[in-house]
């Protein structure tokens, strides 16, 4: 055999060697326990949020909308979850053209002049141009923070959807008044979707100047949209990641995608004394178990324990099940939480669920069109600390 | 005995109408001006028909992809003639097959799945049944009944076309059309059948509340090697089979299984070799996800849950495949100079630095132009449904058209397949196994496994550098 066919011959023989021995590798040891050696050793921050003395979270409504057939129904009709919340013709922004034909630009123009002063008006347009806005309905929280030395602060999580749906549970909520007396010092939008935030005139209404906060990720029409409610207050937008705001309180962004083209989720943690962390969402995308890790590796909280979780897990918001839900259901136990408050898009079933799974679920009283008591409903309250 | 297209796709001739790599570039402008239009037409969600729901889109999809390999791989083109194939103009038999593809996928959807099955035996292959069960939206009826009937076309996309590339269409290779495709439709139909019912149906049956334990497996077997209840561990190593049968077919030319002169250990080697191959695949994608995003944790959504890692890899793994069959279809596999192992070598890495072009480029920008969502875990987020439809038009572009109108196709002579089958056989023998081949093997082994260990530690860093998207 001459040289050049032994070099070639080593060559042959190297370049299956490669592919042998790649493969090998890959299917050997890419899941044996060896490979956890890889993993970077995750060090605890612990961030130093403060601590509060208690948080109490009332619940002005969680009924997004009030029939899922009907929704899905318009999701399906207009081309599925991945369609522009803006162009399904939903209310506000109904243009009159019909499912799937919708556009912020055509839709506001037509309630623009009223806002944020004029609702009744602005939804008798809205309701002959949009698409079902009997179904609309919204999410919306009010938070009372106690601090250490016993002062307490009010803040607006989300505003809800309808006009009409959010002024009737803003006033039976009494959060009319506290708008008006700038008890409320800021509103938290958890994300832009059409069920937390287009309500927003009806906060302005009561308070054009309040702080807004919003997560970035927010698309050009929801941020002219604040614009075009009239708002005047400050607007800041929170970065991804932590962010401290008052003793005991702070909030995190999560730079998600989200159905009907959104982006970005703002959650918050609060550090409640002697008890330990409790997590407050909207809707959660992020995953409540992703949210509990996160505090684990990011904050310090009170005895190291995860105390509560108040609001919308998304775990089946339509009532849809998967099996993946199932390894939320099998692993929330895990985590010790001892309150657990949930509503919107839980999913009935998921809290039933938990229910039997045993979890310390806190039942409401499915009052003002809350569906079922696994929920913690619209009027409810639960306090932490 | 007319041979109907036995043989046709190996006999054509592609004779390219303008020198260097103008052909190719051709063909990718009019395919992805097809793959543009078609998909506004079908699938965007802005678009006509709006099918990328994203599972009704999907299962078309896959469906319209199993067609084409069941008329060209199990059928050979039967009932068309072979002189029909040589003489049609490549509009029309591209048309009329495409049709028929369409016209079969439909009466098999909705008659077998939909008709037959969804309602005479399991209800959640149709969504009208589906929708009896309280608390179900249409919406999801639709969805979930499509996810059972594309997992089998899943499945049936990694079996039909192994029995073909792996096994040879043993041990009927010698029946004639339609006898040979029948058989080997039913067969690989069966046992699609089979592993349909031990992947895919537990996954189905704890859809539903109460989960459904007598009748499927629930919790499933998985549960605990998995991390995870959901079947997309299993969409994970599946979809990775249905990729490596195709490399093995175009760029690896069935290379190493070739060498083995035994018949049925030859076949044997290479259907198992595909599942094998495809584990390591299934496995390191889900590694290379924890490298780069960290460990998933079970319970949690999007991006660090296990089931969604799992499908992640799934869709990983059909990135591969477009730059291969571009090789294939269009650079004639290029290289074809050197040895066949080195050849392999090549195309194998070229595929490789595409691939990893392809998902950059696609997750930094699909959302701007397929209207998808932003971000990797999105649940709407699919990039199988794209690849496989771009896929679905080359196939129809290659099989159904010869290339046209950038190759011309030319029917070989007799002297010319004979040559063919000759440089072929010469390429294997061409493999000796010689003791320098068995050093060259060892130092290859030490390199691969050398590659890989690197490719673990510079995993990280290299995908922190990229920031292709921050939206896990």
């Amino acid at each position: 055999m001459s040289d050049n066919m032994k070099r070639r011959d080593f060559l042959k023989g190297a370049a299956t060697g490669v592919g042998v021995g790649l493969l090998g590798a890959m299917g050997l040891y890419s899941y044996s326990s060896q490979r956890t050696r890889h993993f970077p050793k995750a060090e605890r921050k612990m961030t130093d949020i403060g601590v509060c003395k208690s948080v109490k979270v009332t619940n002005i409504s969680e009924t997004s909308w009030f029939d899922n057939a009907t929704l899905m129904g318009d999701i399906k009709g207009a081309g599925g979850l991945l369609v522009n919340q803006y162009d399904y013709n939903w209310p506000p922004f109904g243009n009159g053209k019909g499912l799937g034909k919708g556009s912020y630009k055509e839709g506001i123009a037509q309630i623009k002049h009223l806002l944020p002063n004029r609702l009744d008006e602005a939804w008798e347009i809205i309701s002959k141009n949009s698409v079902h806005p009997e179904n609309a309905g919204g999410f919306a929280a009010l938070l009372d923070v106690e601090e250490m030395n016993g002062n307490k602060r009010k803040f607006l999580l989300d505003v809800g959807w309808s006009y009409q749906w959010c002024d009737e549970c803003f006033k039976r909520e009494g959060i009319d008044k506290m708008l008006q007396n700038k008890e409320i010092e800021a509103l938290f939008f958890s994300h832009e979707h059409f069920d937390h935030f287009w309500g927003l005139p009806v906060a302005l209404k009561y308070d054009p100047e309040i702080t807004i906060y919003i997560p970035e990720g927010f698309y050009p029409e929801g941020l002219q949209y604040i614009k075009d409610c009239g708002h005047k207050g400050k607007l800041i937008t929170v970065k991804t990641g932590l962010e401290k705001l008052i003793p005991g309180m702070a909030c995190y962004v999560f730079a998600i995608p989200i159905i009907c083209r959104v982006y970005g989720e703002l959650s918050l943690y609060f550090n409640v004394a002697d008890k330990g962390l409790v997590s407050v969402t909207g809707c959660c995308h992020q995953g409540i178990i992703q949210f509990a890790e996160t505090a684990y590796t990011e904050i310090k909280y009170e005895n190291d324990k995860r105390h509560g979780i108040y609001g919308g897990l998304h775990i089946s918001p339509f009532e849809d099940w998967d099996p993946k839900y199932d390894d939320l259901v099998i692993s929330l136990g895990n985590y010790g939480f001892e309150h657990i408050g949930c509503n919107h898009c839980t999913g009935i079933l998921c809290a039933k669920k938990f229910i039997e799974a045993g979890y310390p679920v806190v039942e409401g009283s499915a009052r003002f069109r809350s569906k079922e008591k696994a929920y913690l409903g619209n009027g409810d309250t639960i306090t932490f600390g | 005995m007319e041979r109907f297209g036995e043989g046709y796709l190996e006999e054509r001739k592609l004779v390219k109408r303008w020198s260097g790599p103008i052909p190719a570039l051709v063909s990718l402008v009019i395919t992805l001006a097809v793959f543009y239009l078609t998909w506004w037409i079908f699938q965007d969600p802005r678009g006509i028909m709006r099918m990328y729901t994203p599972y009704v889109g999907y299962m078309y999809c896959r469906w319209w992809l199993i067609m084409m390999i069941w008329m060209v791989y199990i059928f050979n083109f039967w009932p068309f003639r072979r002189k029909w194939l040589e003489t049609t103009h490549p509009l029309i038999k591209g048309t009329i097959m495409t049709l028929i593809s369409v016209v079969i996928m439909l009466a098999l959807i909705k008659g077998f799945f939909e008709g037959l099955l969804g309602n005479y035996g399991l209800a959640y292959f149709n969504p009208e049944q589906l929708e009896k069960l309280p608390g179900v939206t249409s919406f999801f009826a639709i969805e979930y009944s499509a996810l059972a009937i594309l997992m089998f076309a899943a499945i049936a996309s990694w079996l039909s076309p192994a029995w073909v590339v792996a096994l040879e269409e043993a041990p009927w290779q010698k029946l004639t059309q339609p006898a040979k495709g029948l058989t080997i439709l039913i067969t690989t139909f069966f046992l699609s059948t089979v592993i349909y019912f031990v992947t895919m149906h537990p996954h189905m049956g704890i859809l539903y509340h109460p989960w459904q334990y007598f009748t499927s497996i629930a919790p499933p077997y998985w549960e605990e090697f998995a991390d995870t209840v959901s079947g997309n561990f299993h969409v994970s190593w599946i979809m990775c089979c249905t990729v490596v049968v195709w490399l093995v077919e175009t760029i690896w030319e069935r290379y190493p299984f070739n060498l083995i002169k035994n018949d049925w250990a030859r076949r044997f080697a290479c259907f198992f070799g595909i599942v094998a191959i495809a584990l390591a695949m299934h496995f390191f994608l889900y590694f290379a996800q924890e490298l780069t995003w960290g460990e998933a944790i079970r319970g949690t959504r999007r991006g660090f849950a296990p089931d969604w890692r799992w499908l992640h890899v799934g869709e990983m793994a059909i990135f591969f495949l477009v730059p291969a069959l571009f090789l294939a279809f269009y650079c004639n596999n290029w290289p074809k100079k050197y040895s066949m192992p080195v050849n392999v070598l090549v195309r194998t890495a070229v595929t490789l630095a595409a691939s990893i072009a392809l998902y950059i480029f696609y997750y930094k920008t699909s959302h701007l132009f397929l209207g998808t969502q932003k971000g990797f875990s999105h649940p709407q987020q699919f990039p199988m449904i794209p690849m496989i439809w771009l896929i679905n038009i080359w196939l129809v572009h290659h099989w159904f058209m010869d290339n046209w109108p950038a190759w011309k196709m030319v029917q070989k002579t007799a002297d010319e397949i004979e040559a063919d089958h000759a440089a072929k056989n010469a390429a294997i023998a061409d493999i000796r196994i010689t003791p320098k081949f068995g050093a060259g093997l060892a130092a290859g082994v030490v390199m691969g496994v050398a590659f890989y260990f690197i490719t673990v530690w510079a995993l990280p860093s290299i995908y922190a550098a990229i920031d292709i998207n921050p939206g896990v």
